[in-house]
């Protein structure tokens, strides 16, 4: 089992598209889908802590780290930044998601 | 969308722009956040990591039901599989009128999460008995002491995989099938066979009815090679779509979906064609490996309603 507590506000379909259209093999793809995966958690890491007070960070890195799969990481910064970190989070990944490609096709 | 649709950029070329994407985010959230890198260096974890630390965690057993999900309250005042059979063989006022299919739809709703996300053993358990009690299909979560990163999760179309060189979409046409084209490369597996005519029947049936999984997050996928790439290869799974209970016996033939595309498994068109018709490109499904020693499980839809519980059909005339 592999699971960090946000995956399920991840959706980069396009991205994915245009990772098949270009790997041939079964490595390639990984290869490139942990890159992908790498982009996506430092940005997490980052749009989180950017709204988290500076208090709370090394809580929530501690907690992180101890369970980086628990989904209930969401309720915990919902309460301490006090805003829809799901809805938050969609967008900044959804313009993230437009960065990579913007990027990957230009 | 299309086998055919133009490459826009090569793997090299995809590989170069990603890099230099990662080591951008990396060098900006290392400048802001310091700590970051350093809280994890400290221990011994690099921070874009945290996937195979999580995957190590979970692996190691260190969870348990209570840290991660909710108590199955639901699974506790079900009725139980056998019970619910017996009442439809009965014909039991209450249920007496509903389908096989219907039962199965009615039942799992209560016994299921509201979102997908992994199952808890006493969950599977209770759907391992539903399904062969009610599908008619010996099925297990864990086969051999293997189990996937998750039995519940949202399944998302595929293309259809090249069997061997030189295969066209021509080559897979099986009625209105042909609209998702065929993936550029190769599938986890390599060609199904080294010539089209080294191809069988059976090899055919695999690639019309093919899932993928995500055998490349398992924890100890790495680490137990090359016996975990040879269990996996075209084993068969049920698929039972949560919302219609339609179900179809599947064969593993490639890893993925990548975990950022909310896709747990993918689906051939065939299989996707069947568990929710032709505008489905995805939706929660539940997979389990079919306990099937002598193969004699053939692959393809599963039709219960007709050969499960023959009894159901006469209630319904």
């Amino acid at each position: 089992m592999s699971k960090i507590f946000y995956d399920h506000l991840i959706v980069l379909e396009e991205v994915e598209a245009e990772i098949k259209n270009s790997a041939q093999t079964e490595e390639e793809r990984h290869e490139l889908w942990q890159l992908v995966d790498e982009i996506v958690h430092s940005k997490v890491l980052e749009f989180l802590l950017d709204r988290l007070p500076g208090v709370h960070h090394n809580e929530f890195l501690e907690k992180f780290h101890a369970a980086p799969y628990d989904e209930r990481l969401i309720d915990y910064l919902e309460e301490k930044i006090g805003e829809n970190i799901e809805e938050l989070l969609k967008e900044e990944i959804g313009g993230l998601a437009y960065e990579i490609l913007d990027e990957i096709r230009n | 969308m299309s086998a055919h649709k133009k490459k826009s950029i090569t793997a090299d070329e995809l590989r170069r722009k990603l890099k230099v994407k990662h080591l951008a985010q990396k060098a900006k959230l290392s400048a802001k956040y310091p700590k970051v890198e350093r809280f994890f260096k400290e221990r011994g974890i690099e921070p874009e990591k945290i996937r195979e630390h999580s995957a190590k965690i979970l692996g190691a057993g260190a969870i348990t039901g209570a840290l991660l999900l909710s108590p199955p309250e639901a699974i506790r005042v079900l009725p139980a599989p056998q019970e619910l059979v017996n009442k439809l063989k009965s014909g039991e006022s209450s249920i007496a009128l509903k389908t096989p299919q219907e039962l199965l739809v009615e039942t799992l709703s209560p016994a299921l999460p509201e979102k997908p996300r992994p199952l808890t053993r006493d969950e599977e358990k209770y759907l391992e008995q539903l399904f062969k009690n009610i599908i008619g299909v010996d099925v297990r979560a864990t086969l051999q002491g293997e189990h996937l990163n998750t039995t519940y999760g949202n399944i998302g179309t595929e293309q259809h995989l090249m069997r061997y060189p030189g295969d066209t979409i021509w080559e897979h046409r099986f009625g209105d099938n042909l609209v998702e084209g065929m993936a550029p490369g190769l599938g986890a597996w390599g060609y199904f066979a080294p010539s089209r005519a080294a191809m069988s029947k059976e090899l055919e049936e695999i690639e019309k009815w093919y899932v993928v999984v995500q055998t490349l997050y398992l924890p100890d996928w790495n680490r137990r090679q090359p016996y975990l790439k040879n269990w996996y290869k075209y084993r068969k799974v049920l698929i039972v779509n949560t919302q219609n209970g339609n179900a179809v016996v599947a064969s593993i033939a490639d890893s993925g979906p990548a975990a950022w595309t909310g896709k747990h498994f993918g689906g051939s068109p065939e299989v996707m064609q069947y568990l929710g018709g032709s505008r489905y490109k995805k939706g929660p499904v539940i997979v389990f490996f079919v306990d099937d020693p002598e193969n004699e499980v053939p692959l393809g839809p599963v039709d219960y309603n007709i050969i499960s519980l023959p009894e159901i059909a006469l209630h319904e005339i």
